[in-house]
This record gives structure tokens, sequence and C-alpha cells, in this order.
């Protein structure tokens, strides 16, 4: 399990480095990155630019994610491929989710 | 006409313009086959078809085949799995989009998953982290029809071409 984690001033970036959260790995992917979140101090930024694909139990680990950072601080979603884009369309969770394209600066640092 | 000729003969004599891959395998449905399934699917029909509609139709296979995995096999308690269900899965290209058909040896699918759905109720307080499977199985796919005949269960629908649903 891949994952990135920069803190800056005003927020915590996660960068997930896995291609796909599917089935296979949904569940550690919720208990790594929720041990991480459940500390935070600050907004959360999930870069999910290097994710291919993402299915429903990949989408519950999302909002289980989500679920676990303290009340007053926003999870946000960003730089979302298509496929990744497509499932929080139709489930009507991108209304519930902050969904972000990346910054110019975060693309130039590919 | 030579067999051969036959075969690519088309409609009304007019030769088959365009014939796509087909795709069948049999696995033995776990997370990590079934995302095995998916890469050979992806590869299969990758430069036959659309980006978008290729995107649709891994989510679907992955909702159903999952579901299979995770529910349709011999437990002795939740979440231990004794005999992963045996699945064939064909895909089929043609005109209308991606006819898929899937048949496993698992336990009888719920009716329940069949029957029109909506999504689980949002509320701020308490989002849902699962039931979403089903609905994108419904909302992503046309002629969706299910039987069981024996001990197999069939599940067979279409992927349209484009998405019209937007």
């Amino acid at each position: 399990m891949q994952f990135v984690v920069q803190d800056s001033e005003s927020h915590l970036l996660i960068r997930v480095g896995e291609a796909r959260i599917d089935a296979a790995i949904a569940t550690q992917f919720k208990d790594r990155l929720r041990a991480i979140v459940t500390r935070a101090t600050k907004p959360v930024h999930l870069d999910l630019q290097h994710v291919d694909f993402m299915d429903s139990s990949g989408l519950g680990a999302v909002i289980a994610v989500r679920k676990a950072l303290p009340d007053h601080l926003p999870l946000v979603l960003q730089a979302l491929t298509p496929n990744v884009e497509r499932v929080f369309r139709l489930t009507r969770m991108d209304s519930i989710f902050d969904i972000r394209p990346a910054t110019p600066q975060e693309v130039q640092r590919q | 006409m030579k067999p051969e000729e036959r075969q690519n003969a088309g409609i009304k004599n007019r030769p088959s313009a365009h014939s796509l891959p087909m795709f069948h395998r049999v696995l033995k449905a776990t997370p990590e086959t079934v995302r095995d399934a998916l890469g050979a699917v992806r590869a299969r029909f990758r430069d036959e078809v659309a980006g978008d509609t290729l995107g649709r139709l891994e989510l679907v296979l992955a909702e159903v085949m999952n579901n299979i995995a995770e529910h349709a096999g011999d437990h002795d308690e939740p979440g231990r799995i004794l005999r992963p269900p045996l699945v064939h899965l064909w895909v089929v290209g043609h005109d209308g989009g991606l006819a898929c058909a899937l048949s496993d040896d698992g336990t009888s699918l719920p009716a329940e998953c069949l029957l029109p759905r909506d999504l689980p109720q949002i509320g701020s307080e308490d989002l849902p982290e699962g039931g979403f499977g089903w609905y994108l199985i419904q909302d992503l796919t046309q002629e969706l029809c299910y039987y069981r005949e024996g001990s197999r269960n069939f599940l067979a629908f279409r992927i349209p071409p484009c998405d019209v649903a937007g």
C-alpha cells in the first residue's frame, strides 16, 4: 500500500500510489488511512491522480476515511481520474465530498 | 461458399464490416482472481472499445464478480469462505455494446438484488459505506436478467456503447 504524506501549513496532503482501490485492498486501504487521519489537526487532501480504478468497496473505504476525520475537518478529494469520478457521480457522493482538480503545482511535481 | 467465406459473409451478403473480439474465462472467484480477470478483459478490448465504455464494463464486472466472491461461496462464518464459487465469464462485443454473461455454482442471488432500487439514504450524519454495488450494476446495464438452473446462477446484461445517461 503506497501513500506519500506531506504536511503543509494549511492541510495534510496524502497522495495515493495505488492504481486500483478495489475489493482486494479496500479494507487495508481504509485501515491504513484511518490511522493517519484520526490524528489529523488540519484538513486532509487526498490526491487520487494515480488511481485508475475504484469499485464500490473502494468508495466505501473513502467514505469510512471521511467519517474517521474529526467532524470539523474536511476531506478534499483531488485529481480524480474518469473511472473514479464516475463512481462518485453515479452514487451522488460528489455532492457530499469536496472534489477538486489537481492544482498546477501538484501536476508539475508528478 | 467456402466455410471461411460463410463466416465472413455478414448480413444479407454484405461482408461483416467489423467484428469485435470476445472474451471467456473460468475463475474461482476471490478478490485477487477477479482483479486479474478484469485486467485481462481490459487488455482484450482496449484497442476496440472506447475508454468510457470499457470503464463502465470494468465497474459492472467488478461489482458482479466481487459480489459472487463475497456472498455466493460456502462459508462457515461471515468472511471465511471455504470454497470460492467457480465463475464462467463471457463478454462479446457487437454494435449494440458489450454483451456479458456470467454463470457460477454459488448460492442463489437474493431476489431483492434485482428489484429496482435507489441509492442508500445519504444523511450527512451517518453516511452509508456500502449498498452501492447493485445500484451501480442496475444503473450501468441494460437487459439485465437472472435465472437459476439446478445448482448454477446465470446473469446476463448489456453495456451500451455510449453513456446515454451522461
